[in-house]
């Protein structure tokens, strides 16, 4: 039971931290492969500030800022280039922040990693903290799922869709494309903030290797396994995706075998990623290409 | 002092020579089907671990014995990414092909880590002492590494100017869909890109793990330097990636005397953000086409 509840506030993180990829990627269309650098930004500082002293809910406020400023300090520059290019630089970007992260060992103690982030008192520490972790991360999920459910409905969700229809009927419709993105890329980082936030809390333990490439691509199979570009779809991504990960631990294998099973589990990411490409790029669920505008 | 500088400038230029095979490749499969392939950076790995596979027991070869069957097989790889992924997807958007072979990557680093596990691995060769030419050490691998790279681009060279298929491949690269209407073999084209790319890519990563260490990583982290460099000499034009590459490889070495070595990867990632902002079209700024 304890490690059901574990394997829910994970997939919950996950699917945080989907929907916020989701914003960029499946609604406008902008290709972000250095998402993880959010959730790490998230992670590091509001570990970093609590560690220091500052209230935890300060310390998480501040995490979902900072985070939020970065998207926008990675938005202005990056927005001006299309397609793969903007994808290259996003990937180029979260290398960059994880060089930080490992080299700068005054503030992150490099490699080591942070031990010990606090948590707030009421929810505790050990087994009994886990049902009120749960209620905390469904909480933030919830809340995530609304906000950007109202975002995506709203009539500049509609114009995040237009842009990454055709930018240029975007522009002619007269509206300011670039703004509109850097809002969606400032957003989606600050919700990768938050899922970085919880988990620093939850796993109270964090180090540079948490926030590599292969977070990311994980965090891309979610959405493209789900379905870019719905509401559901990343949630159900991150849940199915966690729910695999850790339901293989149960299968029992021999202990000389054991050291297969990561590789073999990234060829499978892998191998999804390439046959869902090729024969169902919509994901499990597909968008809905229908106008309607009275489902806000 | 004057010794310090140069023993990096040369350091500079054998990892650039290196990272200018990668680019190549990946420079090409760019000019011809406009996809960032970030499986490119797999062929190097593979290369480079076929040929630990082929010279260690149970096949025991000679290193440059197994090279033989190691890029053979890598080339198969190379072609049997385009035949199963990305020629099904050609028709598609771009970056649905953008996340195919980021998946297809995914994939081969994992069989790298599955066969070889992922702690380092070097090739059982007798420790190769440096020489000493002018104040600068140099070791007869790494004197190996330029040269082959000097010959792989003659050899280029003289493909895409001197020979009937250069020139077919030189058109595909200009416009693809004007070619095929010309009546050129596009099959045969597309087949001789991959070929191309899986020799450079694989020899590089072989000459790359005689000089240093196997790693399932070694293949990622050269290609963002391949991409830099790539970028730095225009998307899609080979002689800006030979240039691109030498340049980055430089940059990156004397970097060491100014800041700390720890952030020797930054100047490259820096790089490629600069470049993108102020210079997407390269340094050489040929519009595209294989040159």
């Amino acid at each position: 039971m304890d490690y059901l509840y574990h394997i829910l506030i994970i997939s919950l993180i996950y699917s945080i931290f989907a929907q916020s990829l989701n914003l960029e990627l499946g609604f406008t269309g902008l290709y972000n492969f250095g998402h993880i650098a959010f959730f790490g930004i998230g992670a590091y500082t509001s570990a970093l500030l609590s560690l220091n002293g500052v209230p935890i809910p300060l310390a998480v406020i501040g995490a979902i800022t900072l985070a939020g400023v970065a998207g926008a300090l990675l938005a202005i520059p990056t927005l001006r280039l299309s397609g793969d290019y903007f994808g290259i630089a996003t990937l180029v970007f979260a290398e960059m922040i994880h060089l930080v992260f490992l080299n700068e060992r005054d503030i992150t103690r490099g490699p080591m990693g942070l031990p010990n982030i606090p948590r707030p008192e009421w929810i505790g520490s050990g087994i009994s903290s886990l049902p009120p972790f749960l209620i905390v991360t469904f909480a933030a999920a919830a809340v995530t799922f609304i906000l950007l459910r109202r975002i995506t409905n709203s009539p500049y969700g509609r114009s995040l869709k237009v842009i990454r229809e055709d930018e240029f009927v975007a522009q002619a419709l007269g509206k300011n494309t670039s703004l509109i993105k850097t809002k969606a890329i400032v957003t989606g980082s600050a919700f990768a903030g938050l899922a970085g936030v919880i988990w620093a809390h939850y796993i109270t333990y964090i180090s540079p290797s948490d926030f590599t490439l292969q977070e990311t691509i994980l965090v891309l199979l979610c959405v493209v396994l789900g379905g870019k570009g719905t509401h559901f779809g990343p949630v159900v991504g991150a849940f199915v995706i966690i729910f695999f990960a850790e339901f293989i631990r149960f299968i029992p294998i021999p202990s000389e075998y054991i050291r297969f099973v990561a590789p073999l589990q990234g060829m499978v990411y892998g191998f999804i990623l390439v046959i869902m490409m090729l024969k169902r790029p919509q994901g499990l669920i597909p968008e809905s290409r229908k106008f309607t505008t009275t489902n806000a | 002092m004057t010794a310090y500088y140069a023993q990096l400038l040369v350091n500079g230029i054998i990892a650039g020579s290196i990272y200018a095979m990668f680019a190549v490749g990946l420079a090409m499969v760019y000019g011809v089907f406009k996809f960032i392939n970030f499986s490119h950076g797999e062929l190097i790995t593979w290369g480079a671990y076929l040929t630990l596979m082929f010279s260690s027991p149970p096949f025991s070869l000679p290193v440059y014995i197994s090279i033989v069957p190691a890029l053979l097989i890598t080339v198969g790889i190379g072609l049997a990414q385009d035949r199963f992924v990305y020629r099904p997807l050609r028709q598609s958007n771009p970056i649905a092909i953008l996340i195919a072979s980021i998946g297809l990557s995914y994939m081969l680093r994992n069989g790298i880590r599955l066969c070889w596990g992922s702690d380092l691995h070097t090739f059982d060769l007798p420790l190769s002492t440096g020489i000493l030419l002018g104040g600068v050490y140099i070791t007869k691998i790494q004197i190996l590494m330029m040269l082959s790279a000097l010959l792989f681009f003659c050899i280029l060279y003289f493909l895409l100017t001197r020979t009937l298929l250069g020139k077919s491949l030189r058109a595909v690269s200009d416009n693809i869909e004007l070619s095929a209407i010309m009546g050129i073999n596009m099959k045969k084209v597309t087949w001789t890109i991959w070929v191309l790319a899986s020799v450079f890519a694989g020899s590089g990563g072989i000459l790359l793990a005689l000089d240093t260490s196997l790693d399932p990583m070694m293949g990622m982290n050269s290609l963002i330097k391949a991409f830099a460099a790539v970028l730095l000499g225009g998307a899609g034009n080979v002689w800006g990636a030979l240039i691109g590459g030498l340049f980055i490889g430089i940059a990156e070495n004397l970097s060491v005397a100014f800041i700390s070595p720890d952030y020797k990867d930054f100047i490259s990632y820096a790089l490629i953000f600069i470049l993108l902002l102020f210079k997407p079209r390269g340094f050489f700024g040929i519009a595209g086409g294989v040159r």
